[in-house]
């Protein structure tokens, strides 16, 4: 049922891609404000020929890689410290949840000056805006926690240290992968945003770049490729759940 | 010990309390303390790096500026409806995603893959649509939220304990009885996180959409601004925008905590 | 019949005949507060759009990108200060963009500087040096290259952005050299803080280039020919009006929020009036040479594409 119902998604995405196609040759969407799907399909190999894609592609995926990875650790392990002191939890929950929704990608000239015009820059804003969402997700994910699991733990014996590796962690697995995958969200939209921002590096220069020059195909295919580096580390994270799962 | 640490009741943060002063002062002052050190050590360029008088000037030139109160009306505006219609339109098909397995499999993938692309390249097309006013930054700013609030939805409805499911089926509950009085009660708190975390792509969508093609709001005032390099009123501006969403946090985390005290209530 | 109905009758002919001509025309327009790019905000402000019967909405972009995307969605009427590259870049690709004037001429308003502690003090002390410009294909980009050949000088080119982003790095000491367009950091030299390396206007082969254009989409160029020769008309002698006298320099002032002795000098020392002369299109050869280096299109334009789209004619 599942393949069947994948298929069924891939078609329908397919047909609306028709339709746009269709609807710009009969001129109801302007066709100098948003390419034929072929035309950005033709872009691509012209992309990867000229315009270094491939490393391209590896230095925004690296980047998103290096800001969604110290933002998991980072963030779990801020989430479990405020988890178990609940003294800062009331006193910092708060604040995770302002930072969650503070536009500090508006803040780049200040990083460009704390970190340079490099990745670095690009990494640490991405970092900092997937933060808060790991942090708020491991918290409430511990503390939604259902209490008869704890009870039974206790009930043969358990210390605080099994508690946590045996009842709490597995149980709150499923909402820690949320906040991943939503660290992943936020930080690969940082990622390509201050590329694009401050012209640098990655797939957010290229689109930067090549929307200068007005190449509206090659424009739209390079998002494409930004959707790819989204696939891969998703399917890479999908993967990643179902193993741990498994594992118990 | 279990109420303590609050196992077993999501607060869904927000509860500030007692000694909550005490931690939160001794952060604020390293932090402050620490900003204060880097700007007045002379390490770093001054004019983006101002020491705390600096910001707090341009802070107070900001809010003394009547053009500031226009500017921030028109954002709020454009933002509170950006947030309802992608917050309603999100949480609608975030429902039948979590509600149908089968729909689930065809669409859920394909919303969690564009959901990090850059919405900004929708930005012309929604000119087209919306016009160049402020309808095409609610329309960006709607667009932006759209997609964590599918995502937050759609796992916040498969939580639904199907222990109450049951219940509903054999009370042969309708489809909008069953989302009125099931789902919509046991998901509100959940829902409520993802407008939170969806408020934030939606201010960011919004004061992208002011920098590019406008005459006014919070995010043209930045880039004005930043283009004249007067860099303690764009602080200002920031820190105003912080602000507001602090505000509107706390707001949200009341409004969290109702709901799930609410729903904890009917589960007793 | 009394002489009072008679001057009534002919008063309120004449408001609406005014009235009913006032059209509204949408703008968009690059880099609001620059001096080259308030000629409409001015003139709006003095009347004297609303005189030749026009009202003026004004929108303003980050850049000629977008300027040049709002009128190519005919979400605008009339973009300004488009690049004159990236307009000839979409017309090799068959949009229908059409040039109503030029907006700037030559590159008098853009210079290049260091920090005041900066050792560097002429041209030739930049050999090797990095040296911003804006992004490839900009006029900073041909005029930094240009600027190479002049004098005989190797330097690093880097990409940074626009003014304020370079005016971060610049005085970060990660760039060398960093540049700017007036009155952007104008006020910074003033104080001393920077220190002016080399101009644009030093360099010949940029004075016949015009970099910025004023456009429009075919299709509105089409419908609202009267209405936009209007605009034209009114915009000349707006520009007239700011050379004339200071009434508009104060004007200028008080809209992009600097003080009226950086708004004089940027006049006086950045912006000669030839710069500013619509009726000036040069250079378009060159620029198309360049089109083709940094990809805007594949082959120049051709005499009769070029005829096509530069339509200043359409609208003597």
């Amino acid at each position: 049922m599942r393949a069947g119902a994948a298929l069924f998604g891939l078609v329908v995405v397919a047909g609306l891609v028709g339709l746009v196609q269709v609807a710009i040759g009969a001129g109801f969407i302007d066709e100098y404000t948003v390419p034929r799907p072929m035309e950005i399909a033709a872009a691509l190999p012209r992309l990867v020929r000229e315009e270094h894609v491939a490393s391209r592609f590896l230095v925004s995926a690296a980047e998103t890689f290096a800001a969604g990875a110290l933002a998991t650790v980072v963030g779990t392990a801020l989430g479990a410290a405020l988890f178990r002191w609940p003294l800062l939890r009331r006193s910092f929950e708060p604040w995770a949840a302002v930072l969650a929704a503070a536009p500090l990608v508006l803040a780049y000239p200040l990083f460009l000056v704390l970190f340079g015009r490099s990745s670095v820059t690009v990494v640490v804003i991405a970092f900092v805006s997937a933060l808060p969402p790991v942090v708020l997700q491991t918290v409430s994910g511990f503390s939604s926690v259902r209490p008869v699991l704890l009870a039974v733990g206790r009930s043969f014996g358990l210390g605080r240290r099994s508690e946590f590796r045996h009842v709490l962690l597995p149980a709150a697995l499923p909402s820690v992968f949320t906040g991943l995958r939503l660290a992943l969200m936020f930080g690969l939209i940082n990622v390509i945003g201050v590329e694009f921002l401050i012209n640098l590096g990655g797939l957010g220069a290229l689109i930067n770049d090549l929307s200068e020059r007005y190449d509206l195909p090659g424009t739209w295919a390079a998002i494409g490729f930004v959707v790819l580096v989204s696939v891969t580390f998703f399917v890479l994270l999908d993967g990643g759940e179902r193993w741990l799962r498994q594992r118990g | 010990m279990a109420a303590a640490t609050g196992i077993g009741r999501s607060t869904w943060g927000l509860a500030s309390g007692p000694g909550t002063a005490g931690p939160r002062l001794a952060a604020a002052l390293l932090l402050g303390g620490g900003w204060q050190a880097l700007a007045m050590s002379g390490l770093l360029f001054q004019d983006v790096m101002p020491p705390l008088q600096v910001l707090a000037g341009g802070l107070g030139a900001v809010v003394l500026d009547g053009g500031f109160w226009a500017n921030a009306a028109v954002t709020g505006a454009e933002l509170f409806l950006a947030l309802l219609i992608g917050g309603v339109a999100g949480a609608a098909v975030g429902l039948l995603l979590g509600v149908s397995a089968f729909m689930s499999a065809a669409f859920e993938r394909w919303i969690t893959w564009l959901g990090p692309t850059p919405k900004i390249i929708l930005f012309p097309v929604l000119i087209l649509l919306c016009g160049v006013g402020p309808g095409s930054k609610v329309a960006m700013g709607a667009v932006s939220c759209f997609f964590p609030m599918v995502l937050s939805t759609a796992a916040a409805v498969r939580g639904v304990d199907p222990v109450l499911l049951r219940v509903a089926r054999s009370f042969r509950c309708g489809p909008w009885q069953t989302v009125l009085k099931i789902y919509l009660p046991s998901t509100v708190a959940p829902l409520l996180n993802g407008v939170r975390l969806g408020f934030g792509l939606a201010l960011i969508g919004v004061l992208l959409a002011e920098t590019k093609l406008s005459n006014q709001g919070i995010g043209f005032a930045v880039m004005q601004a930043y283009a004249r390099f007067d860099m303690p009123r764009m602080y200002g501006l920031l820190i105003l925008v912080v602000g507001f969403a602090a505000a509107v946090n706390i707001a949200l985390g009341h409004g969290t905590r109702l709901a799930a005290g609410v729903a904890a209530g009917r589960d007793r | 019949m009394s002489m009072f109905r008679l001057l009534l009758g002919t008063i309120v002919a004449a408001t609406l005949a005014l009235s009913a001509r006032a059209e509204t025309l949408k703008l968009a327009v690059g880099q609001r507060g620059n001096w080259d790019t308030s000629v409409a905000e001015l003139g709006q402000r003095a009347g004297i759009f609303r005189k030749h019967g026009l009202d003026l909405e004004i929108l303003y972009t980050a850049g000629g990108g977008e300027t040049q995307q709002a009128v190519l969605s005919r979400s605008v009427d009339v973009g300004i200060a488009a690049g004159t590259l990236g307009v000839l870049g979409a017309a090799a690709k068959g949009a229908p963009v059409r040039i109503i004037g030029a907006e700037t001429t030559g590159a008098a308003d853009l210079y290049w500087y260091v920090p005041a502690s900066s050792p560097i003090r002429t041209v030739a002390d930049l050999a090797g040096r990095t040296v911003a410009f804006s992004t490839v294909g900009s006029s900073t980009d041909t005029v930094g290259r240009m600027a190479q050949a002049q004098h005989g000088v190797a330097f690093r080119m880097v990409a940074t952005g626009s003014p304020p982003v370079t005016f971060t790095q610049a005085m970060s000491g990660q760039i060398d050299v960093g540049w700017a367009a007036a009155p952007f950091g104008v006020e910074a030299l003033r104080e001393g803080k920077i220190r002016t390396v080399f101009r644009g206007g030093d360099i010949k082969a940029a004075e016949d280039q015009t970099i910025r254009v004023l456009l429009t989409h075919a299709a509105i160029l089409a419908q609202k020919k009267a209405a936009l020769r209007s605009f034209m008309q009114a915009y000349r002698e707006t520009v007239d009006a700011m050379y004339a006298d200071d009434a508009l320099l104060k004007s200028y002032a008080a809209f992009a929020g600097i003080p009226e002795e950086v708004a004089r000098q940027t006049r006086d020392q950045f912006f000669p009036k030839a710069a500013v002369d619509t009726g000036r299109i040069q250079g378009l050869d060159a620029i198309m040479a360049d089109g083709v280096r940094f990809k805007f299109m594949a082959a120049p334009l051709t005499a009769e594409q070029l005829n096509q789209v530069v339509a200043l004619n359409q609208l003597k």
